[in-house]
């Protein structure tokens, strides 16, 4: 179990003036979902939080110790993260693509013994795509190599999860059952955190929730407590229709 | 991932016990045999210890050279098409050695001059590349064409201005021969100690193939590593060139033929092709200088006619 | 006639010399020094001989050792003896086997024709070479001199050496007093490429009486362009072809009508082998182009004549 702190957070999108400072404590257990429109940084806080960005000023800890001060393998055992880009690299296959989450804990020496074989495929059988295994990744759609980025990060399993938009490309079969796994992940005692594009998968699976404007302006808390349409319109500059329906609120673009 | 190993070595011995087995004189087994032992006429001496051993190691480690060097360079720039001399290294080397034979330099200054042109391509290109701010494939890439055709560019205009009786010279460097090696040892040495550095790096580059931001954010120090691989690579090929010319095709056809059969476990990919490159230009060599004696051909059209039917075959049996 | 006075009397002179002294083999050691400063000696006249180089075969011939020769590369076409020899691959790749397997006790190498990287490998296999490329008509009989002595045919070779002395020294004198020509001598259509006058071909022209418009260019053989032709506008144009028989070669001077050589139809050709070689054919090469430049002056005197 894991914990994730940021210490007057602020951080670098170029060509922006400093935005809101963050302070926030992202815990085992809590699923959190990052809104924002398109530019408001949500990609370069989620790779700040990983240490792949440096921040513009302020601090990042993992269990309270800084991030800067952290070697990159310890960090890789403890925070995983799943990119939203696919990026340009070397033909692979689906089984070889999900073993790769295993290398934190391998030293050069260690080859991947039966142990992280088992890992990668009951990965891949919780993402539905076991049955590609021998596939080459660039011959899958979007969504199936979306799916096997997820279960690349499971077979890593580390304490903290990163993710940014997990659920594109997916169908909607598959984005319930990919926030499922959220879900079921925090229940175990994971520190998830997620951005995403739709509010609703947000309102609906997310303990808390961060929204992030275009200016640089954030703000941060319970799901119950953020997700106010006011903030909402704001946010995405659209006004909005709140909806009930069993239990559940629904966002919908107002005509 | 031992066994494919294995008979690729058994594979490298053959070839090379083939090479040493023929040439333009016939020489027996028996004779071989004897000359293994310490006896054997002074003529199958000469032929076996001061011609053709030297010729088959040196041909050996220049194959073994490139191939490595390509299969790194494909991971660092994340392209299967990239191969040793994309970077302009070849062009620095060609550079320096033809400007060498263009003073009337002999051939120890010939080949250091090859060597400190292809050190200065990598400077370059990595300065450059460097300079620029982001260190990324396709930036390398981009870079390093360009630089590489600069160097062309260069080498046109040093054929254009060279007395014409030092022409000849020029092209057959420039085509590659392994017959002008003086020493097998660089190229023999620099292999072997480079493969057995390179090993415990071999994970790290599996997963740097598979993106250089997915490789941090697994733990992997990327910008070290790609430096490494990137000299490393530069020294394969430096080494390479100086002992044998510019060869072409080994360097890209072998890793990707060896990733067709034995998939993209890089601690699998670099030693086989060590093991494959070194055979690949063992044979070829062997065809230049017997298959017409005693005309001798330029070994870069026989490893391209014997790597591209079987690559495309390869690439076919794949789909 | 002078020439076959001086040859008797040579051969004469030699033979004395020859018999004064102890002739066992094994005393009798062979020196040259070679078109690179290095000297070679062997303690025998050498039996076994490898040339790797049109141009070494051809003289090695002269030197009256073309029996000793036991292999040879591309192109080795004269005299016609030479091609019945056996081959070693090219000028620039040598086949080291075969030729290590014929055993040879002298090899003959070109200086700016091989490879320094082959011959460095001969020297490192113990195998005797001697490196040759005449620059000059003197340099032709010498090397000749020098072969005969390293193959033991000192009668053949200093009497052939002596002929294409003499016979230089005969040219010379019958073309002493002929009106200079300004002449232009095209070595390669594509690029064009010329001699200057430190060329062996350059040589020829003085000879002749020719005035090699590119004669002072600071390279052996330049390259130059069309322009500096017409600039120079040569009286007579002359090139080497196969047999000196006409081909194509000058064609594109024709374009120019104001060409001095093309307007007085002086555009020759001559035959290419004899006068690229350093060899004694330089003396048939030399008769070819005096009597061309010989007909190019009668076709401006005409020309003169007929205005």
């Amino acid at each position: 179990m894991s914990t994730l702190n940021t210490r007057d957070l602020i951080i670098n999108v170029p060509g922006r003036p400093d935005g809101f400072a963050l302070n926030m404590s992202i815990e085992p257990g809590q699923v959190w979902g990052v809104l924002g429109p398109n530019g408001a940084g949500k990609t370069t806080l989620l790779h700040t939080l990983a240490g792949l960005l440096p921040a513009r000023s302020g601090q990042v800890q993992l269990n309270s110790a800084p991030l800067t001060a952290l070697k990159r393998r310890v960090i890789a055992r403890q925070l995983g993260l799943v990119f939203q880009e696919r990026q340009d690299s070397f033909p692979a296959t689906v089984l070889e693509t999900a073993l790769i989450g295993r290398h934190p804990w391998l030293s050069p020496w260690d080859s991947e013994q039966g142990e992280d074989q088992r890992r990668a495929e009951q990965a891949l059988t919780t993402l539905d795509v076991d049955h590609l295994s021998d596939r080459l990744l660039n011959t899958l759609s979007g969504g199936e190599r979306q799916r096997v980025a997820i279960a690349t990060l499971m077979t890593q399993n580390p304490n903290i999860w990163l993710l940014d938009e997990p659920t594109n490309h997916l169908d909607l079969h598959h984005q319930v059952k990919v926030m499922n796994l959220m879900r079921d992940q925090a229940g175990a005692g994971k520190t998830v955190f997620l951005c995403l594009h739709d509010l609703n998968l947000a309102a609906r699976w997310c303990s808390h929730v961060l929204l992030l404007y275009t200016n640089g302006d954030a703000c941060w808390g319970p799901v119950a407590n953020m997700l106010v349409p006011d903030a909402l319109e704001r946010l995405y500059d659209q006004r909005l229709i709140t909806l009930q329906a069993d239990g559940l609120t629904v966002f919908v673009p107002a005509p | 991932m031992t066994r494919s190993l294995l008979g690729l070595g058994m594979l490298a011995l053959a070839s090379m016990a083939f090479a040493l087995a023929l040439g333009s004189v016939t020489v027996s087994p028996a004779d071989l045999w004897q000359v293994i032992q310490g006896e054997g006429s002074t003529l199958h001496r000469t032929l076996l210890l001061d011609l053709r051993l030297p010729r088959t190691l040196a041909a050996f480690g220049t194959g073994g050279l490139l191939a490595v060097a390509g299969a790194l360079m494909q991971v660092l720039l994340r392209n299967p098409l990239a191969d040793p001399y994309v970077l302009g290294l070849s062009g620095g080397a060609a550079v320096g050695a033809l400007l060498a034979m263009l003073m009337g330099m002999g051939t120890l200054i010939i080949s250091g001059s090859a060597f400190a042109g292809a050190m200065l391509a990598t400077v370059l290109v990595f300065g450059l590349a460097h300079g620029t701010g982001s260190w990324t494939p396709s930036r390398l890439l981009l870079t390093g064409v360009v630089v590489a055709a600069g160097w062309g560019a260069v080498i046109t205009l040093m054929l254009a201005i060279t007395p014409s009786y030092k022409l000849p010279g020029m092209l057959y460097w420039l085509m590659g021969d392994v017959s002008y090696a003086r020493s097998p040892w660089p190229a023999v040495v620099v292999l072997a100690v480079s493969v057995v550095l390179i090993m415990p790096l071999a994970r790290n580059l599996n997963v740097l193939a598979r993106g250089a931001m997915q490789a941090a954010a697994l733990g992997v120090s990327v910008r070290p590593l790609e430096w490494t691989i990137y000299v490393l690579a530069s020294l394969l090929t430096a080494t390479a060139v100086t002992t044998a010319g510019s060869i072409g095709f080994v360097g890209l056809i072998v890793p990707h033929m060896l990733r067709l059969i034995l998939g993209n476990d890089q601690r699998i990919i670099l030693p086989a092709s060590a093991l494959a490159g070194g055979t690949l230009l063992v044979l070829a060599d062997t065809l230049a200088r017997t298959v017409i004696a005693p005309e001798q051909l330029p070994v870069g059209v026989i490893t391209a006619l014997l790597g591209v039917p079987t690559f495309l075959y390869l690439l076919h049996r794949s789909r | 006639m002078v020439s076959h006075w001086l040859n008797f009397r040579f051969a004469l002179g030699f033979l004395v010399a020859f018999l004064a002294h102890p002739t066992s083999a094994s005393e009798m050691q062979r020196c040259a020094v070679d078109d690179t400063g290095k000297e070679l000696c062997l303690s025998a006249p050498a039996q076994r001989v490898i040339t790797l180089s049109p141009g070494a075969t051809e003289l090695m011939f002269a030197a009256g050792a073309g029996d000793k020769v036991m292999a040879v590369v591309n192109y080795s076409d004269y005299p016609p003896a030479a091609l019945e020899l056996p081959l070693i691959g090219s000028h620039t790749r040598v086949d080291m086997e075969a030729l290590m397997a014929l055993d040879p006790d002298l090899v003959v190498t070109w200086v700016t024709g091989n490879p320094p990287a082959q011959v460095e490998l001969l020297d490192e296999l113990g195998v005797p070479t001697f490196a040759i490329e005449p620059r000059t008509f003197a340099g032709v009989s010498s090397v000749i001199e020098r072969l005969a002595t390293l193959a033991g045919t000192e009668l053949e070779g200093y009497a052939e050496a002596e002929r294409f002395r003499v016979g230089i020294a005969a040219l010379t004198q019958q073309y002493a007093g002929v009106e200079p020509i300004p002449v232009f001598y095209q070595v390669w259509e594509k690029p064009l490429m010329t001699v200057n006058n430190e060329h062996l071909i350059g040589k020829v022209l003085k000879l002749c009486g020719g005035v090699n418009v590119f004669g002072d260019m600071q390279r052996l053989i330049p390259r130059i362009s069309a322009e500096v032709v017409l600039q120079a506008d040569p009286d007579a144009i002359l090139t080497g072809s196969v047999d000196g028989v006409s081909d194509d070669q000058l064609d594109e001077w024709k374009k120019y009508a104001g060409l001095t050589a093309v307007e007085k139809n002086n555009l020759f050709f001559v035959p290419a082998s004899p006068i690229s070689r350093p060899t004694p054919r330089l003396l048939d090469a030399i008769q070819t182009v005096c009597g061309k430049l010989e007909s190019a002056r009668e076709n401006l005197e005409s020309a003169r004549e007929n205005l």
